[in-house]
């Protein structure tokens, strides 16, 4: 594909002079439509093809799976609660040509009001616009109740980038996931559209009105007998998402299909995702030993599939910014994020979900963490310092030295 | 003396096509060298020759300001040609040209029963001891400077095997000069325990901070020394025979060398003769949107961490590789969507990457992989946002992005307690290679080593 007027065109657009300023912004076009042709200075004559643009655009398509089919639950819903409500022909494709429509005004109102926030930021400081918010714009429509009005949305956005990223130096300063924390800002300054029954299922194509559906969580926490809870949901359902829920986080399957990706690819951490498992089953069965209520007595698996927790644990706690970053970190800090989460929603009478607030609990506690791990590398090697005897390692010392 | 198998796994193998072919082209004829004062780290150079003026091989070219035992020789027998400076009037190059009859050296090698040292390459003792012409090829760890005579080094280590992508085999390298070798051994051995090391695994594997920090891990305050294979044999021959003759076989290769294979060279040589052998290959295309003079990029040493050379620049100092690269100053339309299967990346976010481990060893993905190994950047700089893939290519017990993070912020204590002094910016030359935030992390290495460095000799 020749593409060379489309080189001299922004060749011959760059702002030069009194337009100067808007530098961050041309650059962002710019490198967006080609890679640009800088060459290596120092060091290391030859690079990597991977860059941060490639690494963010993994992580969006790895959410596609979830989009497409939170679109077409979105319609599911509607139509299951009431096929009065619903405004086209029944058909698989105008449900999800429902969600679409519901989904679409989230989506641009996060990536209007985040990107901009961003570039006026980058412009404001002279950098170059970073990448990350691609992913964040994405995911914040994805975890929240369809219902939320836009001016919300807009809100929380807005909260997110300032507030949960820019005011520390912008993406990779960050210690908190942004998208987590535009969805407790709604959580905590709207709690009446962001909890209870009547809030997970829309009850037309425009407006907020929302039909009554309980999600699972809804129900256990409300004390429901576990064969109520059973009638309502069938492990299959929970496991294709065909439940209410946040827009995105229902579909087990379709958020494995994003794992599988980013792990293969390498860009999310096994350690961290395998862990968080490992952690909120360990908690379940713990809480199986204690039993006594319906909730104690659910298998430990039924948290994997219900609310957030799968999503949580691929799509949140994976966020390399703002989770642990050695890898011995990683285990403690996935093991602690499943623990928590799974203790909150079990021993919280006052929010169902556990998921986000377990996370962002445990983004604060990541540097803490990692601060404990390599302190254990410094005393290792102060201690070898002290007995340094000029000899060659054995391979004993060798081993160890490997494995810590 | 002791030889160390050791086998190393995390690490990386840059496959770039060149690869040098096995047979040699004695270019010992070559008429100008030059001896280059900043490639030595730390070294402060103070001119002991004047342009005209007659040396022979070995005698001092420039002597360090700061201990002035140390000096840099001349590489062969001739007449100081030129004495070229940079920025600030700094020294860049002393050039000699060659002289075809030998001029006979006013101050060879005494007998070695004069010699109240062990070792032939010190004379005299204490603060008048003389050091052999050799002296300089070795080198001292922490920072990379030529070894400290004062210095208790607790091991010198040779590597046996250079795993730089192109990098020359060492056994090949050292074909016929075993007897030297084994000469140049001895003598080290004497100076401090002489560690060989031969080992397995991809590179870095081959570098000798990887086996220092698997062998003998450098504390503050202590020190190792490290000598190249074939300056090892360079230093045999100058004790068995008095003469100083500082020769190399050189490794040329590359994605835009003609014919790679290997050079019979005298260290410092002028590398014009090569260029124009390998360079301006009809069949390699200038590319269009060049701002550079020439479309290759001419590499002294190993393509992760060498120095750009001109064409007729001169061989680095302590380097047995040279590298044509093209450059890369093009655009590539929407590089970070496409599949990519032209390109390499330690990743597995293109689809080379992806297909990789699927598709038998023997499919050939370099025909397309080729066209992609250049000098360009392949993104823009950003701050550190992805973690773990560091630790995958750096054999160390060493937090690799907490150490760059604490030199990046100047915390010389944190950056001890991280393990500074085991490293050197080579070390982390794959770490600079597949970071997606393209950070310098080699410069930045460098920095923080020498501000420790001015710190510890102040």
């Amino acid at each position: 594909m020749n593409m060379k007027w489309l080189e001299q065109w922004f060749e011959k657009i760059e702002p030069k002079g009194r337009w100067s300023w808007l530098g961050s912004t041309y650059e962002a076009f710019h490198t967006f439509a080609f890679t640009p042709k800088a060459v290596t200075r120092t060091g290391s004559h030859i690079r990597d093809a991977v860059d941060m643009k490639r690494s963010i655009i993994i992580v969006v398509i790895a959410l596609i799976p979830a989009l497409l089919f939170g679109m077409w639950n979105i319609g599911y819903q509607t139509y299951s609660a009431d096929p009065s409500n619903f405004n086209f022909q029944f058909s698989i494709f105008n449900l999800w040509w429902f969600g679409f429509l519901r989904m679409l005004p989230l989506i641009a109102v996060s990536y209007i009001v985040g990107l901009g926030i961003e570039f006026a930021f980058a412009q404001y400081r002279g950098h170059e616009v970073n990448e990350g918010f691609l992913a964040t714009g994405l995911l914040i429509p994805m975890i929240v109740p369809v219902t939320t009005p836009l001016w919300q949305m807009a809100l929380a956005v807005a909260f997110a980038v300032v507030i949960g990223k820019e005011v520390f130096g912008g993406s990779g300063m960050n210690f908190l996931n942004p998208a987590l924390v535009a969805r407790a800002f709604l959580f905590f300054a709207y709690p009446t559209h962001m909890s209870g029954d009547k809030v997970w299922v829309a009850a037309d194509l425009w407006g907020s009105d929302a039909i009554a559906g309980a999600t699972p969580m809804g129900v256990l926490s409300s004390g429901a007998d576990i064969s109520i809870f059973n009638s309502q949901f069938s492990i299959l359902d929970m496991l294709i998402g065909t439940i209410p829920g946040s827009t995105c986080e229902t579909s087990v399957i379709a958020i494995a299909l994003g794992a599988i990706l980013l792990l293969f690819t390498g860009i999310a951490s096994w350690r961290i995702m395998l862990s968080v498992f490992l952690g909120g089953g360990l908690m379940g069965l713990l809480f199986n030993a204690i039993g006594g209520t319906t909730y104690l007595d659910l298998p430990f698996y039924y948290h994997f599939l219900m609310g957030g927790f799968a999503f949580g644990a691929v799509f949140m706690a994976t966020d390399p910014v703002t989770a642990a970053q050695t890898n011995t970190g990683k285990w403690i800090y996935g093991l602690l994020i499943g623990a928590f989460a799974v203790l909150l929603r079990v021993a919280n009478p006052a929010y169902p979900e556990g998921m986000m607030l377990s996370i962002l609990l445990m983004n604060c506690l990541a540097p803490l963490i990692d601060h404990c791990v390599i302190s254990r590398n410094i005393k290792r090697r102060t201690k070898r310092a002290y007995v340094g005897t000029g000899r060659a390692l054995s391979a004993e010392d060798r081993k160890e030295a490997h494995n810590g | 003396m002791e030889t160390h198998h050791i086998n190393i796994k995390k690490g990386l193998d840059v496959p770039l096509p060149g690869i040098p072919e096995r047979h040699i082209t004695d270019l010992r004829s070559i008429d100008l060298y030059a001896v280059k004062p900043a490639d030595v780290v730390g070294f402060t150079p103070r001119l002991a020759v004047a342009e005209g003026d007659t040396v022979c091989a070995g005698q001092p070219l420039v002597t360090d300001k700061r201990d002035t035992r140390l000096y840099l020789p001349s590489p062969v027998d001739g007449v100081v040609h030129a004495i070229v400076r940079g920025e600030k009037r700094k020294l860049l190059e002393v050039v000699v040209k060659r002289n075809l009859a030998p001029i006979p050296s006013p101050s060879k090698r005494e007998e070695q029963t004069s010699n109240g040292n062990h070792s032939p390459l010190l004379e005299g003792e204490g603060s008048g001891v003389r050091l052999s012409p050799v002296w300089w090829l070795l080198r001292q760890r922490p920072f990379g400077t030529i070894a400290d005579p004062d210095a208790k080094p607790k091991a010198i280590i040779v590597s046996l095997r250079d795993t730089n992508p192109l990098a020359p085999d060492i056994d090949y390298t050292l074909k016929g000069r075993e007897h030297d070798f084994e000469a140049g051994c001895q003598a080290l051995d004497a100076l401090a325990p002489l560690h060989l090391v031969r080992p397995a695994g991809p590179h870095p594997a081959g570098n000798v901070g990887t086996q220092i920090a698997a062998l003998c891990p450098i504390n503050k305050g202590e020190c190792v020394w490290t000598v190249g294979a074939q300056d090892v044999a360079t230093i045999g021959h100058w004790v068995l025979t008095g003469h100083y003759r500082p020769e190399r076989l050189v490794a040329l290769g590359g994605p835009a060398a003609k014919a790679p294979h290997y050079y019979r060279l005298t260290a410092g040589a002028c590398l014009s003769r090569i260029t124009e052998a390998q360079l301006l290959d009809p069949n390699y295309p200038q590319l269009p949107t060049t701002n550079h003079p020439l479309s290759t990029r001419i590499i002294s040493g190993s393509p992760l961490s060498g120095t750009t050379v001109a064409p007729d620049g001169f061989l680095g100092m302590y380097d047995h590789q040279l590298c044509l690269i093209p450059e890369g100053d093009h655009y590539e339309f929407m590089g970070w969507l496409m599949p990519g299967l032209n390109k390499f990346s330690f990743s597995r976010t293109f689809l080379s990457g992806m297909l990789h481990d699927f598709l038998p060893k023997n499919f050939n993905f370099q025909f397309s992989i080729f066209n992609s190994i250049n000098t360009n950047l392949h993104g823009s700089v950003r701050p550190f946002l992805f973690t773990g893939s560091f630790e995958r290519v750096f054999p160390f017990d060493i937090y690799p992005l907490q150490l760059i993070k604490a030199c990046i912020v100047g915390d010389i204590e944190l950056q001890e307690q991280l393990g500074i002094y085991e490293v050197e910016p080579e070390d982390f030359a794959l770490c600079e290679f597949i970071d997606p935030s393209k950070t310098e992390i080699q410069s930045i290495i460098r920095n923080a080593l020498e501000v420790l460095r001015k710190e510890a000799t102040a």
